[in-house]
C-alpha cells in the first residue's frame, strides 16, 4: 500500500503543474517518441524539477514523520497503558519545540539537539506524575500532560517574545507543523535517527507487550521493566524531538493512528508496530496531499490533525470512561 | 519438612508505619499453603516481598534453601511465579500473546515455536481452548483470571505464589480455581495463596497460616480449624461443620463476645 500512494503524492501539489498526465506523456515523448519541441522541453525540465527536488524529498520526509509519530505513539499508550496519550498529549511535543526555539534564537547547540532535551524533560515529568501515589489513573496522566504541555508552551511564548521579528515569523510557522520547508538537506537531517529510533522500537516490539501489562505483571514474570521501558522512551521521545524540531508540532496524530492499527490488527505489537510504521507514513501523506491541493494555499498539516484528531481524542474518552479510576 | 520458601526476620515499614514486624515462617514443598488474614493486614507487602516485587524490607527470604536476592532474574522466575492481585489492559490482546508474555524471562525479543506450543497445552490443561483468540479485556473476571494463572504456568515454575485469586470471582469458577490449584500441588508444584474467605481455604488447602499483629502466625494443627485464632484474625465468630470429609468453616457474627 505504501508504494502507490507515495507514487502518487509525487503528482499532487497545490499549483497544479506537474500532474500525472502530463508528466506522463512528456516522459514518454521524451523516451520514446518525437523529440521534444522547446516549449515541451522547458516544461520537461521544470516537470522534473518540481518532482525530483520539491516533490520527492517531501513526500519521503511526510511518511518518516507520519511513522516517526506513530510509532511513537504506539509506544508510549504500550508504556503509559494509556490509549489517550501520545507525544502530544504527554507534553513531549511541546517540550521539544521549547528546546528547539530557544536553540533556534540563541543558536547555542543544534535544534535537534535541544529539542530532544526539551523532549526528555517532559517525559520524565509526565512518568514521574504517572508513578508518583499508587498509580495514576489514565485521565490524571492526561491532565498532567495537559499542564506539562501548558508549561513549555508558556516558556516557547517567552522565547517568541524576546526573538526578532525574522525569527520570530519563522519559530511561528515552524510550531504549526508545516512540511513545506522539506528538502534534500532536511531530509538528510532527520533519516538518521528517525531510522534509527523505529529499528530499535521494532526489535522491542514483543518487550513492549509485556511492558503494556503493567510492572507488577512484568516482575511477577521475571523481567526487570527498567531498561526495556527506558530505552523505548527513550526511543519514543527521539521520535518526536527530531520530527518536532524540523517540521513542528504535529498533534495527535500519534493518538489515532496507532488506534486505527489496533481497530485493523489487534493489540499485539509484533504486528501492530510494523503497520504502525507503513500506516503511520503512509496515512500522514494521504492528509498532507490533501492539505496541498484542497485549497489554493496550503495549510499546514499540523492543523489538519488537530482538526482530526480533536473530535477521535473526545470518541476515545468517552468509550473509555469506563477505566477512568 | 522441606521448605519451598523461608522467611527469616522479615520486617518492612513505610515511613513510620510499620507493615511487616519480625516476621518469621516457612511454607513446605509440594503443599498448598494458605495465609489468611483482613485487608490491610500486610498480606499483599509480604507477598510482593517474597516475590521481588517490592524491595527495601529488612531480613530473608530463602527460596528451596537459596537467598532470593542472589538469584538472578531467570533463575527466580523459573522457581517462583506470581499472580499479583491487580492487572489490567486496555488494549484488545488476545488471550494467547497474554500467555505468551509469560515467556518474558527466556524468549528475549521474541517468542519462540516452543513457547507457542507450550500456550497450546497449558490452553487444554485449563479448558482455555476456545478463549485462545478472544480479546483479553472483553472476558468475565473468572475468564481474564484462568487465562492469568495460564501465564502463570506458561513459566512453568515449581513455586506458584497467588494473591488473592478468587476475589472477583463466581462460585463456579473460584471451586473450579481451588481445585485446579490442588491439582498443581498433587503434581509436584508448590502453591502459596493469600485468600481472605476462611470458608473457601479450608475445603481446599493443606497449610495454613494467619497475618496477625503485622506478623505471621501458623496453624497449631491443618486438620483442625482454630476457630480461636479465626476470631482473633477476623473479629468475627465462626463455626465449624464437618460434613464428610470437608472441613465446612462459617462466620456467624461479627465483632462482640
Amino acid at each position: 500500500m505504501p508504494v502507490p500512494v507515495i507514487l502518487l503524492s509525487l503528482f499532487i501539489g497545490s499549483t497544479g503543474q506537474a500532474d500525472v498526465g502530463t508528466a506522463l506523456e512528456l516522459a514518454y515523448k521524451n523516451a520514446v517518441a518525437s523529440p521534444l519541441s522547446s516549449v515541451e522541453q522547458e516544461s520537461w525540465v521544470m516537470i522534473k524539477n518540481i518532482i525530483c527536488n520539491v516533490r520527492l524529498p517531501r513526500v519521503l520526509m511526510t511518511f518518516l514523520v507520519g511513522a516517526a509519530l506513530s510509532v511513537s505513539g504506539s509506544v508510549l499508550q504500550g508504556i503509559f497503558r494509556n490509549p489517550l496519550v501520545d507525544s502530544y498529549v504527554l507534553g513531549i511535543s511541546s517540550g521539544a519545540a521549547f528546546g528547539a526555539a530557544l536553540a533556534m534564537t540563541f543558536t547555542l547547540i543544534p535544534v535537534s539537539v535541544a529539542a530532544f532535551a526539551g523532549g526528555i524533560l517532559a517525559v520524565v515529568l509526565a512518568y514521574l506524575i504517572a508513578r508518583s501515589g499508587s498509580g495514576a489513573s489514565i485521565i490524571t496522566i492526561v491532565l498532567s500532560g495537559m499542564v506539562i504541555s501548558g508549561m513549555f508552551a508558556a516558556g516557547l511564548a517567552i522565547v517568541q517574545y524576546i526573538s526578532n521579528p525574522y525569527k520570530l515569523q519563522a519559530i511561528v510557522q515552524w510550531t504549526m507543523g508545516n512540511l513545506h520547508a522539506a528538502s534534500w538537506e532536511e531530509l538528510k537531517r532527520i533519516y538518521i535517527p528517525v531510522i534509527l529510533g523505529l529499528v530499535i522500537v521494532f526489535i522491542y516490539r514483543w518487550r513492549l507487550n509485556i511492558l503494556s501489562l503493567g510492572d507488577d505483571a512484568a516482575k511477577a514474570t521475571g523481567v526487570n521493566p527498567g531498561p526495556d521501558k527506558w530505552i523505548l522512551i527513550g526511543c519514543a521521545t527521539l521520535l518526536t524531538a527530531i520530527t518536532v524540531a524540523s517540521v513542528g508540532i504535529i498533534s495527535f496524530y500519534g493518538l489515532f493512528l496507532p488506534h486505527i492499527v489496533r481497530m485493523m490488527l489487534g493489540a499485539d505489537n509484533r504486528k501492530a508496530i510494523p503497520a504502525s510504521i507503513f500506516l503511520g507514513g503512509t496515512f500522514l501523506l494521504v492528509i498532507d496531499n490533501f492539505s496541498r491541493s484542497l485549497f489554493a494555499f496550503e495549510i499546514p498539516v499540523g492543523i489538519f490533525t488537530m482538526l482530526l484528531g480533536g473530535p477521535f481524542f473526545i470518541y476515545l474518552m468517552r468509550k473509555n470512561k469506563l477505566n477512568w479510576h | 519438612m522441606e521448605l519451598a520458601i523461608e522467611i527469616k526476620n522479615m520486617s518492612f515499614s513505610y515511613g513510620r508505619q510499620t507493615i511487616l514486624q519480625e516476621v518469621n515462617a516457612g511454607f513446605g514443598a509440594r503443599r498448598f499453603s494458605v495465609l489468611l488474614g483482613t485487608n490491610g493486614s500486610g498480606k499483599s507487602t509480604l507477598f510482593k516481598s517474597i516475590t521481588g516485587i517490592l524491595s527495601g524490607y529488612k531480613g530473608e527470604v530463602h527460596v528451596k534453601g537459596r537467598l532470593i536476592s542472589q538469584l538472578t532474574h531467570k533463575e527466580r522466575a523459573r522457581q517462583i511465579g506470581f499472580l499479583p492481585q491487580f492487572y489490567q489492559t486496555v488494549f484488545p490482546f488476545t488471550v494467547e500473546d497474554i500467555l505468551l508474555t509469560g515467556r518474558a524471562a527466556f524468549s528475549g525479543f521474541s517468542p519462540t515455536g516452543e513457547d507457542r506450543a507450550l500456550a497450546e497445552q497449558v490452553l487444554a490443561e485449563l479448558g482455555l481452548e476456545a478463549l485462545r483468540k478472544k480479546h483479553f479485556p472483553q472476558l468475565s473476571g473468572g475468564e481474564q483470571q484462568m487465562v492469568m494463572i495460564g501465564r502463570l504456568l506458561m513459566q512453568d515454575p515449581e513455586i506458584i505464589i497467588l494473591d488473592e485469586p478468587t476475589n472477583h470471582l463466581d462460585v463456579y469458577y473460584q471451586h473450579f480455581l481451588m481445585s485446579k490449584l490442588k491439582a498443581f500441588v498433587a503434581a509436584g508444584r508448590t502453591v502459596i495463596a493469600i485468600m481472605h474467605n476462611p470458608t473457601l481455604a479450608y475445603q481446599f488447602a493443606d497449610d495454613f497460616f494467619f497475618m496477625l499483629n503485622n506478623t505471621v502466625v501458623p496453624a497449631v494443627s491443618a486438620d483442625m480449624p482454630e476457630l480461636d485464632m479465626l476470631k482473633a484474625v477476623y473479629n468475627t465468630s465462626f463455626l465449624h461443620i464437618r460434613h464428610d470429609d470437608l472441613k465446612i468453616v462459617l462466620p456467624v457474627g461479627a465483632g462482640g463476645s
